[in-house]
Protein backbone atom coordinates (compact mmCIF):
# COMPACT_ATOMS: atom_id res chain seq x y z
CA UNK A 1 0.00 0.00 0.00
CA UNK A 2 2.29 3.01 -1.17
CA UNK A 3 1.22 6.18 -3.10
CA UNK A 4 3.01 6.88 -5.95
CA UNK A 5 3.53 10.22 -8.25
CA UNK A 6 3.56 10.68 -11.88
CA UNK A 7 4.92 13.88 -13.21
CA UNK A 8 4.01 15.15 -16.62
CA UNK A 9 5.26 18.57 -17.62
CA UNK A 10 4.45 19.69 -21.35
CA UNK A 11 5.10 22.52 -22.86
CA UNK A 12 2.04 23.77 -22.93
CA UNK A 13 0.46 22.11 -19.33
CA UNK A 14 2.25 20.38 -16.59
CA UNK A 15 0.49 17.76 -15.46
CA UNK A 16 0.65 15.69 -12.06
CA UNK A 17 -1.38 12.59 -10.29
CA UNK A 18 -0.66 10.21 -6.96
CA UNK A 19 -1.78 6.51 -7.19
CA UNK A 20 -2.19 4.25 -4.60
CA UNK A 21 -2.93 0.68 -5.90
CA UNK A 22 -3.65 1.52 -9.21
CA UNK A 23 -6.27 4.00 -8.11
CA UNK A 24 -6.10 7.93 -8.85
CA UNK A 25 -5.88 9.54 -5.54
CA UNK A 26 -5.06 12.96 -6.78
CA UNK A 27 -4.40 14.94 -10.06
CA UNK A 28 -3.56 18.50 -11.25
CA UNK A 29 -3.12 20.69 -14.20
CA UNK A 30 -1.29 23.94 -14.45
CA UNK A 31 0.39 26.24 -16.91
CA UNK A 32 3.62 25.24 -17.64
CA UNK A 33 4.88 28.83 -18.01
CA UNK A 34 8.15 29.45 -19.50
CA UNK A 35 10.27 27.49 -16.38
CA UNK A 36 9.83 24.57 -16.29
CA UNK A 37 11.45 23.85 -12.30
CA UNK A 38 9.22 26.21 -11.21
CA UNK A 39 6.31 24.23 -12.67
CA UNK A 40 7.50 20.86 -11.53
CA UNK A 41 8.18 22.38 -7.65
CA UNK A 42 4.61 24.31 -7.44
CA UNK A 43 2.83 21.07 -8.79
CA UNK A 44 4.46 18.56 -6.31
CA UNK A 45 3.79 20.84 -3.60
CA UNK A 46 0.05 21.19 -4.53
CA UNK A 47 -0.79 17.83 -5.32
CA UNK A 48 0.58 16.93 -1.94
CA UNK A 49 -1.25 19.51 -0.32
CA UNK A 50 -4.58 18.34 -2.38
CA UNK A 51 -3.67 14.43 -0.70
CA UNK A 52 -2.69 15.26 2.49
CA UNK A 53 0.21 13.64 1.74
CA UNK A 54 4.03 14.72 2.85
CA UNK A 55 7.28 14.18 0.50
CA UNK A 56 7.83 11.21 2.65
CA UNK A 57 4.99 9.41 1.92
CA UNK A 58 5.42 9.02 -1.92
CA UNK A 59 7.57 6.30 -2.47
CA UNK A 60 8.77 6.43 -5.87
CA UNK A 61 7.84 9.69 -8.38
CA UNK A 62 8.78 9.42 -12.06
CA UNK A 63 8.48 12.21 -14.66
CA UNK A 64 7.94 12.39 -18.54
CA UNK A 65 7.37 15.01 -20.71
CA UNK A 66 8.97 17.99 -22.65
CA UNK A 67 10.73 19.24 -19.41
CA UNK A 68 10.93 16.15 -17.61
CA UNK A 69 14.83 16.12 -17.72
CA UNK A 70 15.52 19.48 -15.53
CA UNK A 71 12.98 18.47 -12.57
CA UNK A 72 14.76 20.09 -9.63
CA UNK A 73 13.85 17.34 -7.08
CA UNK A 74 14.37 13.54 -6.68
CA UNK A 75 12.57 11.70 -8.97
CA UNK A 76 12.87 9.00 -12.24
CA UNK A 77 12.32 10.27 -16.26
CA UNK A 78 10.95 7.83 -18.20
CA UNK A 79 9.69 8.78 -22.00
CA UNK A 80 6.46 9.91 -22.72
CA UNK A 81 5.79 7.26 -25.27
CA UNK A 82 6.15 4.31 -22.49
CA UNK A 83 4.10 6.47 -20.12
CA UNK A 84 1.14 7.03 -22.39
CA UNK A 85 1.62 3.09 -23.69
CA UNK A 86 1.16 2.41 -19.55
CA UNK A 87 -1.07 5.12 -18.92
CA UNK A 88 -3.41 4.11 -21.72
CA UNK A 89 -3.31 0.51 -21.15
CA UNK A 90 -4.22 0.89 -17.37
CA UNK A 91 -7.17 2.72 -18.55
CA UNK A 92 -8.11 0.66 -21.56
CA UNK A 93 -6.31 -2.22 -21.53
CA UNK A 94 -7.72 -3.70 -24.88
CA UNK A 95 -6.42 -0.70 -26.77
CA UNK A 96 -4.20 -1.71 -29.41
CA UNK A 97 -3.24 2.04 -31.09
CA UNK A 98 -3.26 5.04 -29.26
CA UNK A 99 -3.00 8.58 -30.80
CA UNK A 100 -1.20 11.07 -28.49
CA UNK A 101 -1.74 14.51 -29.67
CA UNK A 102 0.08 17.28 -27.47
CA UNK A 103 0.72 20.86 -28.05
CA UNK A 104 4.33 20.27 -29.69
CA UNK A 105 4.29 16.91 -31.24
CA UNK A 106 2.08 13.94 -31.79
CA UNK A 107 2.98 9.91 -31.64
CA UNK A 108 0.84 7.09 -32.51
CA UNK A 109 2.06 4.14 -30.71
CA UNK A 110 1.03 0.35 -31.01
CA UNK A 111 0.22 -1.71 -28.27
CA UNK A 112 0.33 -5.93 -28.10
CA UNK A 113 -3.01 -5.71 -25.70
CA UNK A 114 -0.83 -6.63 -22.58
CA UNK A 115 0.62 -3.00 -22.13
CA UNK A 116 4.01 -3.53 -24.88
CA UNK A 117 4.74 -0.90 -26.98
CA UNK A 118 5.38 -3.17 -30.51
CA UNK A 119 5.71 -0.21 -32.96
CA UNK A 120 5.54 3.33 -32.43
CA UNK A 121 5.72 7.13 -35.06
CA UNK A 122 6.42 10.55 -33.85
CA UNK A 123 6.08 13.94 -35.81
CA UNK A 124 7.44 16.51 -33.64
CA UNK A 125 9.64 18.28 -36.77
CA UNK A 126 6.22 20.96 -37.37
CA UNK A 127 3.51 22.54 -35.85
CA UNK A 128 1.05 21.59 -38.10
CA UNK A 129 0.96 17.98 -37.09
CA UNK A 130 0.44 18.82 -33.33
CA UNK A 131 -2.28 20.95 -30.96
CA UNK A 132 0.37 23.92 -31.60
CA UNK A 133 -2.04 24.32 -35.32
CA UNK A 134 -4.70 24.83 -33.61
CA UNK A 135 -3.47 26.66 -30.87
CA UNK A 136 -2.51 29.18 -33.70
CA UNK A 137 -5.39 29.23 -35.61
CA UNK A 138 -7.53 30.16 -32.71
CA UNK A 139 -5.27 33.03 -31.78
CA UNK A 140 -6.27 34.60 -35.05
CA UNK A 141 -10.06 33.72 -34.47
CA UNK A 142 -9.40 35.44 -31.18
CA UNK A 143 -10.90 32.17 -29.89
CA UNK A 144 -10.26 30.11 -26.60
CA UNK A 145 -8.75 26.55 -27.68
CA UNK A 146 -11.28 24.63 -25.56
CA UNK A 147 -14.07 26.08 -27.83
CA UNK A 148 -12.87 26.02 -31.28
CA UNK A 149 -13.65 22.08 -31.46
CA UNK A 150 -17.67 22.51 -30.80
CA UNK A 151 -17.80 25.17 -32.44
CA UNK A 152 -15.80 23.59 -35.71
CA UNK A 153 -18.60 20.89 -35.46
CA UNK A 154 -21.52 23.81 -37.19
CA UNK A 155 -19.35 23.98 -39.90
CA UNK A 156 -20.97 22.17 -43.32
CA UNK A 157 -18.31 23.33 -46.00
CA UNK A 158 -14.95 23.26 -44.05
CA UNK A 159 -11.81 25.54 -45.72
CA UNK A 160 -9.09 23.19 -46.96
CA UNK A 161 -5.53 24.44 -46.30
CA UNK A 162 -3.47 23.99 -48.80
CA UNK A 163 0.28 23.98 -47.37
CA UNK A 164 0.46 21.63 -44.45
CA UNK A 165 2.28 24.38 -43.03
CA UNK A 166 0.72 26.25 -39.41
CA UNK A 167 2.66 29.69 -40.33
CA UNK A 168 1.42 29.70 -44.24
CA UNK A 169 -2.37 28.05 -42.32
CA UNK A 170 -1.93 31.10 -40.36
CA UNK A 171 -1.98 33.85 -43.70
CA UNK A 172 -4.33 31.62 -45.30
CA UNK A 173 -7.30 31.97 -42.30
CA UNK A 174 -6.45 35.62 -41.96
CA UNK A 175 -7.24 35.72 -46.47
CA UNK A 176 -10.06 33.64 -45.68
CA UNK A 177 -11.82 35.84 -42.47
CA UNK A 178 -10.98 38.66 -45.30
CA UNK A 179 -13.11 36.93 -47.67
CA UNK A 180 -15.52 36.80 -45.16
CA UNK A 181 -15.37 33.18 -44.73
CA UNK A 182 -17.03 32.05 -41.17
CA UNK A 183 -15.00 31.16 -37.96
CA UNK A 184 -16.74 27.73 -38.00
CA UNK A 185 -15.72 26.76 -41.53
CA UNK A 186 -12.19 27.68 -41.25
CA UNK A 187 -12.09 25.92 -37.85
CA UNK A 188 -13.85 23.07 -39.44
CA UNK A 189 -10.89 23.33 -41.77
CA UNK A 190 -7.78 23.19 -39.54
CA UNK A 191 -9.18 20.25 -37.63
CA UNK A 192 -9.68 18.83 -40.60
CA UNK A 193 -6.02 19.32 -41.46
CA UNK A 194 -4.38 17.75 -38.36
CA UNK A 195 -6.72 14.91 -38.04
CA UNK A 196 -5.57 14.14 -41.85
CA UNK A 197 -1.70 14.75 -40.40
CA UNK A 198 -2.72 12.32 -37.61
CA UNK A 199 -4.33 9.29 -39.69
CA UNK A 200 -1.13 9.64 -42.16
CA UNK A 201 0.77 8.76 -38.87
CA UNK A 202 -1.83 5.95 -37.70
CA UNK A 203 -1.55 4.67 -41.77
CA UNK A 204 2.06 4.45 -41.12
CA UNK A 205 2.12 1.78 -38.05
CA UNK A 206 -0.76 0.57 -39.34
CA UNK A 207 -4.62 0.93 -37.30
CA UNK A 208 -5.49 -1.87 -35.01
CA UNK A 209 -8.41 -1.82 -32.98
CA UNK A 210 -9.78 -0.76 -30.90
CA UNK A 211 -7.88 2.90 -31.10
CA UNK A 212 -7.60 5.44 -28.44
CA UNK A 213 -6.75 9.29 -28.05
CA UNK A 214 -4.93 10.98 -25.70
CA UNK A 215 -3.32 13.86 -24.77
CA UNK A 216 -4.98 17.24 -25.00
CA UNK A 217 -6.17 16.80 -28.55
CA UNK A 218 -8.29 14.49 -26.88
CA UNK A 219 -9.98 16.97 -25.35
CA UNK A 220 -11.46 18.71 -28.54
CA UNK A 221 -14.45 16.89 -30.25
CA UNK A 222 -14.11 18.81 -33.64
CA UNK A 223 -10.76 16.80 -33.75
CA UNK A 224 -12.20 13.53 -32.80
CA UNK A 225 -15.29 14.03 -35.06
CA UNK A 226 -12.80 14.90 -37.76
CA UNK A 227 -10.70 11.95 -37.38
CA UNK A 228 -14.23 9.37 -36.65
CA UNK A 229 -14.67 10.50 -40.47
CA UNK A 230 -11.36 9.46 -41.59
CA UNK A 231 -12.19 6.21 -40.03
CA UNK A 232 -10.69 6.47 -36.92
CA UNK A 233 -12.94 5.02 -34.15
CA UNK A 234 -11.69 6.54 -30.57
CA UNK A 235 -11.54 5.58 -27.32
CA UNK A 236 -11.39 8.74 -25.12
CA UNK A 237 -10.43 9.25 -22.10
CA UNK A 238 -12.21 11.14 -19.19
CA UNK A 239 -9.50 13.18 -18.91
CA UNK A 240 -6.97 12.42 -21.78
CA UNK A 241 -4.65 14.94 -20.54
CA UNK A 242 -3.61 12.72 -17.62
CA UNK A 243 -2.76 9.88 -19.49
CA UNK A 244 0.92 10.50 -19.44
CA UNK A 245 1.20 11.23 -15.61
CA UNK A 246 -0.99 8.41 -14.78
CA UNK A 247 0.93 5.95 -16.50
CA UNK A 248 4.16 7.45 -15.22
CA UNK A 249 2.52 7.15 -11.69
CA UNK A 250 1.60 3.08 -12.19
CA UNK A 251 4.92 2.50 -13.84
CA UNK A 252 6.63 3.96 -10.05
CA UNK A 253 3.87 2.09 -8.27
CA UNK A 254 5.10 -1.27 -10.30
CA UNK A 255 9.08 -0.21 -9.99
CA UNK A 256 8.35 -0.45 -5.98
CA UNK A 257 6.49 -3.10 -5.45
CA UNK A 258 8.82 -5.40 -7.82
CA UNK B 1 4.45 42.71 -52.14
CA UNK B 2 2.54 43.91 -55.34
CA UNK B 3 5.53 45.23 -57.86
CA UNK B 4 4.99 46.63 -61.03
CA UNK B 5 7.82 47.55 -63.51
CA UNK B 6 7.35 49.66 -67.23
CA UNK B 7 9.82 49.66 -69.84
CA UNK B 8 10.49 51.57 -73.29
CA UNK B 9 11.39 49.57 -75.70
CA UNK B 10 14.86 49.89 -75.07
CA UNK B 11 14.43 48.23 -72.14
CA UNK B 12 15.07 51.28 -70.02
CA UNK B 13 12.91 50.92 -67.07
CA UNK B 14 10.49 54.04 -66.54
CA UNK B 15 9.08 53.37 -63.71
CA UNK B 16 8.94 50.49 -60.34
CA UNK B 17 6.54 50.51 -57.74
CA UNK B 18 6.68 48.29 -54.67
CA UNK B 19 3.58 47.87 -52.07
CA UNK B 20 2.30 45.64 -49.99
CA UNK B 21 -0.09 42.89 -51.05
CA UNK B 22 -1.66 41.73 -47.84
CA UNK B 23 -4.87 40.48 -47.28
CA UNK B 24 -7.08 42.88 -48.18
CA UNK B 25 -5.25 44.61 -51.05
CA UNK B 26 -3.94 41.86 -53.07
CA UNK B 27 -7.32 42.39 -55.47
CA UNK B 28 -5.74 46.12 -55.38
CA UNK B 29 -2.67 45.87 -58.08
CA UNK B 30 -4.57 48.47 -59.80
CA UNK B 31 -3.74 50.87 -57.64
CA UNK B 32 -0.08 50.16 -58.19
CA UNK B 33 -0.27 49.81 -61.47
CA UNK B 34 -1.70 53.95 -61.16
CA UNK B 35 1.11 54.59 -58.59
CA UNK B 36 3.84 53.54 -61.66
CA UNK B 37 1.78 55.20 -64.44
CA UNK B 38 1.96 58.45 -62.43
CA UNK B 39 5.63 57.66 -61.94
CA UNK B 40 6.72 57.27 -65.85
CA UNK B 41 3.80 60.26 -66.81
CA UNK B 42 2.04 58.01 -68.91
CA UNK B 43 -1.67 56.79 -69.41
CA UNK B 44 -3.01 52.97 -68.95
CA UNK B 45 -3.73 52.91 -72.50
CA UNK B 46 0.04 53.97 -74.12
CA UNK B 47 1.28 50.83 -72.03
CA UNK B 48 1.45 48.03 -75.31
CA UNK B 49 1.38 44.90 -73.17
CA UNK B 50 1.47 43.99 -69.59
CA UNK B 51 2.25 40.46 -68.02
CA UNK B 52 0.95 39.67 -64.70
CA UNK B 53 3.65 36.82 -62.61
CA UNK B 54 3.45 35.55 -59.45
CA UNK B 55 1.48 33.84 -56.92
CA UNK B 56 -1.26 36.12 -57.48
CA UNK B 57 -1.31 36.90 -61.10
CA UNK B 58 -4.57 35.55 -62.18
CA UNK B 59 -5.31 38.69 -59.44
CA UNK B 60 -4.79 41.53 -62.42
CA UNK B 61 -8.01 41.43 -64.58
CA UNK B 62 -6.14 44.48 -66.88
CA UNK B 63 -3.15 41.71 -67.88
CA UNK B 64 -3.14 40.67 -71.66
CA UNK B 65 -1.36 37.62 -69.81
CA UNK B 66 -0.61 35.64 -67.27
CA UNK B 67 3.39 33.82 -67.21
CA UNK B 68 4.85 32.34 -64.16
CA UNK B 69 7.37 33.46 -62.16
CA UNK B 70 9.63 30.69 -63.50
CA UNK B 71 9.89 32.33 -66.88
CA UNK B 72 10.02 36.17 -65.40
CA UNK B 73 12.52 35.71 -62.81
CA UNK B 74 14.76 33.88 -65.41
CA UNK B 75 13.89 36.27 -67.76
CA UNK B 76 14.84 39.65 -64.97
CA UNK B 77 17.81 37.90 -63.53
CA UNK B 78 19.49 36.96 -67.04
CA UNK B 79 19.05 40.62 -67.55
CA UNK B 80 20.79 42.05 -64.34
CA UNK B 81 23.38 39.36 -64.65
CA UNK B 82 23.75 37.24 -68.18
CA UNK B 83 26.51 35.32 -66.10
CA UNK B 84 23.59 33.80 -63.94
CA UNK B 85 24.09 29.97 -63.67
CA UNK B 86 21.86 29.94 -60.68
CA UNK B 87 19.20 32.24 -59.26
CA UNK B 88 17.87 31.99 -55.82
CA UNK B 89 14.77 33.51 -55.67
CA UNK B 90 13.58 33.99 -51.07
CA UNK B 91 10.18 35.62 -50.91
CA UNK B 92 8.21 35.93 -48.08
CA UNK B 93 6.07 32.78 -48.94
CA UNK B 94 8.52 30.25 -50.85
CA UNK B 95 12.03 30.00 -52.00
CA UNK B 96 13.09 28.63 -55.62
CA UNK B 97 16.19 28.15 -56.84
CA UNK B 98 16.68 28.76 -60.46
CA UNK B 99 19.41 26.60 -62.92
CA UNK B 100 20.41 28.79 -65.74
CA UNK B 101 22.27 28.80 -68.79
CA UNK B 102 22.47 31.45 -71.37
CA UNK B 103 18.98 32.78 -70.34
CA UNK B 104 17.40 29.75 -70.58
CA UNK B 105 15.82 28.00 -67.37
CA UNK B 106 17.22 24.57 -67.24
CA UNK B 107 16.01 23.25 -63.56
CA UNK B 108 14.35 24.40 -60.57
CA UNK B 109 14.08 23.51 -56.38
CA UNK B 110 11.02 24.64 -55.09
CA UNK B 111 10.05 24.90 -51.61
CA UNK B 112 6.32 26.66 -50.77
CA UNK B 113 4.69 24.16 -48.05
CA UNK B 114 7.04 25.37 -45.64
CA UNK B 115 7.63 28.40 -43.48
CA UNK B 116 11.29 27.64 -42.63
CA UNK B 117 13.66 28.13 -45.60
CA UNK B 118 11.46 31.32 -46.78
CA UNK B 119 11.23 35.01 -45.77
CA UNK B 120 8.23 34.20 -43.34
CA UNK B 121 10.81 32.41 -40.91
CA UNK B 122 12.69 35.91 -40.30
CA UNK B 123 9.19 37.85 -40.51
CA UNK B 124 8.00 36.08 -37.38
CA UNK B 125 11.02 35.88 -35.55
CA UNK B 126 11.27 39.61 -35.92
CA UNK B 127 8.22 39.43 -34.84
CA UNK B 128 8.56 37.43 -31.65
CA UNK B 129 11.48 39.43 -30.80
CA UNK B 130 10.01 43.10 -31.20
CA UNK B 131 12.54 44.03 -33.79
CA UNK B 132 12.25 45.50 -37.35
CA UNK B 133 12.86 42.97 -39.96
CA UNK B 134 15.30 45.79 -41.43
CA UNK B 135 17.33 45.29 -38.20
CA UNK B 136 17.67 41.75 -37.69
CA UNK B 137 20.63 40.95 -40.02
CA UNK B 138 23.21 44.31 -38.36
CA UNK B 139 22.52 42.66 -34.81
CA UNK B 140 23.20 39.23 -36.36
CA UNK B 141 26.52 40.24 -38.05
CA UNK B 142 27.95 41.31 -34.37
CA UNK B 143 27.59 37.77 -33.17
CA UNK B 144 30.58 35.78 -32.43
CA UNK B 145 29.08 32.54 -30.75
CA UNK B 146 25.96 31.71 -32.91
CA UNK B 147 22.81 29.88 -30.74
CA UNK B 148 22.00 26.63 -32.52
CA UNK B 149 19.02 26.50 -32.83
CA UNK B 150 17.22 22.77 -33.44
CA UNK B 151 13.76 23.18 -34.41
CA UNK B 152 12.84 23.39 -38.30
CA UNK B 153 9.71 24.38 -38.01
CA UNK B 154 9.01 28.19 -37.52
CA UNK B 155 6.68 28.21 -34.89
CA UNK B 156 8.89 25.49 -32.94
CA UNK B 157 11.73 27.76 -33.69
CA UNK B 158 10.16 30.93 -32.23
CA UNK B 159 9.17 28.92 -28.59
CA UNK B 160 13.15 28.13 -28.83
CA UNK B 161 14.00 31.69 -29.41
CA UNK B 162 11.96 32.30 -26.37
CA UNK B 163 13.79 30.16 -24.37
CA UNK B 164 17.14 30.60 -25.31
CA UNK B 165 16.43 34.87 -24.64
CA UNK B 166 14.65 33.56 -20.97
CA UNK B 167 18.19 31.67 -20.53
CA UNK B 168 20.54 34.66 -20.97
CA UNK B 169 21.59 34.00 -24.51
CA UNK B 170 22.55 37.37 -26.11
CA UNK B 171 20.37 38.54 -28.80
CA UNK B 172 22.62 38.35 -31.98
CA UNK B 173 23.84 34.85 -30.62
CA UNK B 174 20.31 33.82 -31.09
CA UNK B 175 19.71 35.70 -34.51
CA UNK B 176 22.95 34.61 -35.89
CA UNK B 177 21.55 30.97 -34.84
CA UNK B 178 17.84 31.68 -37.09
CA UNK B 179 20.30 33.39 -40.06
CA UNK B 180 21.95 30.05 -39.88
CA UNK B 181 19.33 27.88 -40.14
CA UNK B 182 17.68 29.50 -43.17
CA UNK B 183 20.28 29.66 -44.83
CA UNK B 184 21.18 26.02 -44.17
CA UNK B 185 17.93 25.22 -45.10
CA UNK B 186 17.74 27.03 -49.06
CA UNK B 187 21.73 25.66 -49.28
CA UNK B 188 20.43 22.48 -48.62
CA UNK B 189 17.43 23.01 -51.44
CA UNK B 190 19.65 24.42 -53.95
CA UNK B 191 22.31 22.37 -54.06
CA UNK B 192 20.40 19.59 -55.63
CA UNK B 193 21.11 22.09 -58.46
CA UNK B 194 24.74 21.89 -58.49
CA UNK B 195 25.74 25.17 -57.71
CA UNK B 196 28.28 27.43 -60.30
CA UNK B 197 28.93 30.74 -60.28
CA UNK B 198 27.41 33.65 -60.55
CA UNK B 199 25.19 32.87 -57.89
CA UNK B 200 22.49 35.45 -57.90
CA UNK B 201 20.29 35.86 -55.04
CA UNK B 202 16.50 38.20 -55.50
CA UNK B 203 13.67 38.29 -53.27
CA UNK B 204 12.72 40.20 -49.87
CA UNK B 205 15.29 38.24 -48.23
CA UNK B 206 18.03 39.12 -50.28
CA UNK B 207 18.05 42.63 -48.69
CA UNK B 208 19.46 40.73 -45.22
CA UNK B 209 23.17 40.77 -45.35
CA UNK B 210 23.59 37.63 -42.42
CA UNK B 211 21.50 35.07 -45.11
CA UNK B 212 23.58 36.65 -47.70
CA UNK B 213 26.81 35.62 -45.68
CA UNK B 214 25.69 32.32 -44.11
CA UNK B 215 24.74 31.67 -47.84
CA UNK B 216 28.20 32.59 -49.27
CA UNK B 217 29.79 30.09 -46.70
CA UNK B 218 27.31 27.35 -47.09
CA UNK B 219 27.54 27.33 -50.61
CA UNK B 220 31.53 28.24 -50.66
CA UNK B 221 30.88 31.43 -53.38
CA UNK B 222 29.87 34.80 -53.69
CA UNK B 223 26.38 35.45 -53.56
CA UNK B 224 25.79 38.73 -56.29
CA UNK B 225 22.34 40.81 -55.29
CA UNK B 226 20.97 42.83 -57.45
CA UNK B 227 20.41 46.95 -56.60
CA UNK B 228 16.82 45.67 -56.08
CA UNK B 229 16.50 42.60 -55.43
CA UNK B 230 12.44 42.71 -55.54
CA UNK B 231 12.01 43.46 -58.56
CA UNK B 232 13.41 40.97 -61.05
CA UNK B 233 10.52 39.06 -61.51
CA UNK B 234 8.90 42.44 -62.31
CA UNK B 235 11.78 43.22 -64.93
CA UNK B 236 11.33 39.59 -66.53
CA UNK B 237 7.54 40.41 -67.13
CA UNK B 238 8.18 43.54 -68.35
CA UNK B 239 11.07 42.35 -70.86
CA UNK B 240 8.88 39.11 -71.69
CA UNK B 241 5.89 42.18 -72.92
CA UNK B 242 8.77 44.03 -74.86
CA UNK B 243 9.31 41.12 -76.50
CA UNK B 244 6.00 40.04 -77.94
CA UNK B 245 5.32 43.60 -78.86
CA UNK B 246 8.57 43.66 -80.65
CA UNK B 247 8.34 39.95 -82.52
CA UNK B 248 4.46 41.05 -83.49
CA UNK B 249 5.76 44.36 -84.80
CA UNK B 250 8.58 42.62 -86.77
CA UNK B 251 6.00 39.87 -88.31
CA UNK B 252 3.41 42.12 -88.91
CA UNK B 253 1.29 40.50 -86.81
CA UNK B 254 -2.25 42.31 -84.47
CA UNK B 255 -1.05 42.20 -81.26
CA UNK B 256 -3.55 39.94 -78.80
CA UNK B 257 -4.59 42.13 -76.44
CA UNK B 258 -7.62 41.33 -73.93
CA UNK B 259 -10.39 43.99 -73.65
CA UNK B 260 -9.18 45.43 -70.28
CA UNK B 261 -9.63 48.11 -67.72
CA UNK B 262 -7.53 49.15 -65.16
CA UNK B 263 -10.12 47.51 -62.78
CA UNK B 264 -9.46 45.95 -59.43
CA UNK B 265 -9.92 42.08 -59.20
CA UNK B 266 -13.67 41.10 -58.12
CA UNK B 267 -13.36 37.48 -57.88
CA UNK B 268 -14.65 38.21 -53.73
CA UNK B 269 -17.57 39.87 -54.64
Amino acid sequence: MVYCMGIDIGSGTSKGVITKDGKLEAYILLPSGINYKVAAQKLRDELLMQAGLAIDDIASTISTGHGADIIPFNNKHVADMLCCAKGISHLFPSVRTVIDVQRQSSQVIKLDGKGLVTDFVISDMCASGSGCFLEVIANILQLELKEIGALSLKSENPVIFTTGCAVFGESEAISRVAEGISKEDILAGVHLALAGKLAALVEKVGLEKPCAISGGGGLNVGLIKKLEELGLHLLVPPQPQLVNALGASIMAEEQVTN
Amino acid sequence: MTKVVIVDQEEKICASVIKHTGAEHRRLANQVMQQALAQASLEFDEIAYVIATGYGRIMVPFADRQITELTCHTRGVFHLNPNVRLAIDIGGQDAKGLKINNGRLLNFVMSDKCAAGTGRYLETTAHTLGLRLEDLDSISLKSSNKVSISSTCTVFAQQEVISRLSEGAPLEDILAGIHDAIASRVARMVERLKVEPDVVLTGGVAKNAAVVKALEEKLGCKILVPQEPLLSGAIGAALLSKEIIQKARERCEPIRRKQRRLDEATFFK
